[in-house]
């Protein structure tokens, strides 16, 4: 028998309406564990603490160096990424549980596509599609470079969303990620053609107004984007674009 | 033939309907309730704010003092109307507007107990304090009891005789530094929120000046409940007059009042 171990907790889901259970479970300890590679223990080896025979935990995960965004979870009451959360850092039994804001798939599995629809209401991309070469893009300085690389680095984890207190059923609002993107594709020579566009689409229901300043994304984001400053900064943007289709009507 | 027919049980797949519902992209008006919220803080209500807590200051220098403040402000021009206007529609929009936000807030300091995340709450708790302080404090101090626009003189009686309770003392010290609080971090976040201060550094510097102004409202208002029960002025009698403060102190001012 193994003479270290860590106590996991789980809340596991079998089904998006199933009623969600927690199970406990005792693993071997390895140096340089996280709670990535504990899930993938109990896969190898599904068995509770108590002996009893379980199935693997469902989970997302993806590149286990937090750059995919994809294992987002909570993790002893924080949402964090699973990969970075090392468990000789975390205290003991670790409580593991989904995010809270999205609708649970299985286990620690969440549908996180609202994210997806809110790049989409947005227009979050750069759009040089076509039937034919258009040549290189302008430049983009140096200066805007820095600016604009902190921004790119959103790997979508959807964390600013979740520890925000305005990101909620009642409120419906868009989320730090989504308003940082706007801010760094309304920032690119090309993208900006539809600037007026995504800052129109900010000021509907559920949008940059609804920040409530509480900096949870800034304090939580796993990549330190500079999320305050982009909701400042696009705030003002909003404001503007809303005041000269005011005053051009 | 190929149809797709689909495996059994898959009625029960995830549906995408549920959780929080997607940005309603460019529609309804909540921008603009939002802003005019944010704004009506500021000006008019701030504003107010600023010159009542200017006004009750006032009542330092004595009863007569205080009624000629009262006066003063009584003798503006279209004054019911600027009351209206710009106090009681913005405080009551403000109030109502606001707690509509703050009911649908979901605080979580709890689980993240960090700086801006404690500060979104208290904004939120001092908001709902202020919500009900004002309502009784407009009803009792400007709706029941001696009229001040008509008998502004009475005033510093009036506001005596409602702080003698130590109970509504204490109410109004609670509030007042609700108040303040709530006024000071609002001013930091309307800069931060329209943009105004969008860096790190010059949020952190504008809250030292926001910090400080509420510091100083605070102070100035806690001083101004002094005036009322630090026992230098006791028991101001309903009918001071304007020529009291000339004579107070001197031997025959019992004469002069005749």
């Amino acid at each position: 028998m193994a003479e270290k171990t860590i106590q996991l907790e789980v809340k596991r889901q079998a089904s998006p309406n199933a009623e969600a259970v927690w199970e406990k479970f005792e693993l071997e300890w390895r140096p340089g564990m996280n709670v990535t590679s504990a899930l993938m223990e109990i896969a190898a080896n599904p068995v509770d603490a108590s002996g009893k025979e379980t199935t693997p935990v469902t989970y997302d995960s993806n590149c286990l160096e937090e750059i995919c965004g994809s294992c987002a979870m909570v993790i002893n009451g924080k949402a964090r990424m699973a990969c970075s959360a090392l468990i000789d850092q975390l205290e003991q039994p670790i409580r593991v549980q989904p995010l809270t804001k999205f609708p649970v798939v299985r286990d620690l599995a969440v549908d996180r596509s609202v994210l997806f629809e809110n790049l989409k209401a947005v227009k979050a991309w750069v759009p040089v599609d076509g039937t034919y070469d258009l040549g290189s893009g302008p430049r983009v300085f140096p200066q805007q470079q820095e600016a604009s690389y902190p921004l790119s680095n959103c790997i979508s984890c959807t964390i600013c969303m979740e520890v925000c207190p305005q990101f909620n059923e009642a409120t419906g609002f868009v989320g730090a990620a989504t308003i940082a993107q706007t801010k760094l594709f309304n920032a690119h020579p090309t993208g900006k053609v539809y600037k007026e566009d995504r800052l129109r689409a900010l000021a509907g229901d559920g949008g940059v107004q609804e920040c409530g300043f509480a900096q949870n994304c800034v304090e939580a984001c796993p990549k330190q984007l500079p999320l305050t400053e982009a909701i400042s900064d696009v705030s003002r943007d909003v404001l503007i674009q809303k005041a000269k289709d005011f005053l051009r009507a | 033939m190929a149809t797709a027919v689909r495996p059994a049980g898959s009625e029960s797949t995830p549906s995408i309907g549920r959780g929080v519902s997607p940005l309603r992209a460019g529609e309804g008006n909540s921008f603009l309730l939002r802003k005019f919220h944010s704004l009506s803080g500021i000006v008019p209500i701030g504003a107010f704010l600023v010159e009542h807590m200017l006004s009750n200051f006032e009542a330092l220098k004595g009863p007569a003092a205080y009624g000629a403040q009262v006066k003063f402000l009584n003798s503006l021009p279209l004054v019911r109307v600027l009351e209206v206007c710009f106090i009681f529609l913005p405080l009551a929009y403000h109030a109502l507007y606001g707690v509509y936000i703050a009911t649908r807030g979901k605080s979580n300091v709890i689980y993240y107990p960090w700086a801006g995340n404690w500060m979104y709450t208290v904004q939120r708790w001092t908001g709902y304090v202020a919500f009900v302080y004002i309502i009784q404090h407009v009803v009792r101090q400007r709706f029941l009891g001696t009229e001040l626009p008509v008998h502004p003189y009475a005033a510093f009686h009036k506001v005596q005789v409602e702080l003698s309770n130590p109970w509504m003392l204490a109410v109004y010290a609670i509030a007042l530094l609700a108040v303040c609080w709530h006024f000071s971090y609002g001013v930091w976040l309307f800069a931060a929120k329209w943009g105004i201060t969008p860096g790190k550094q010059s949020r952190k510097r504008f809250g030292y000046v926001c910090a400080f102004l509420g510091v100083v409202l605070a102070v100035m208002g806690l001083a101004s409940l002094w005036a009322f029960v630090g026992g230098k002025y006791p028991n101001v009698p309903e009918d001071v007059k304007p020529e009291q403060s000339l004579v107070i102190g001197s031997a025959n001012a019992g004469n002069v009042q005749g």
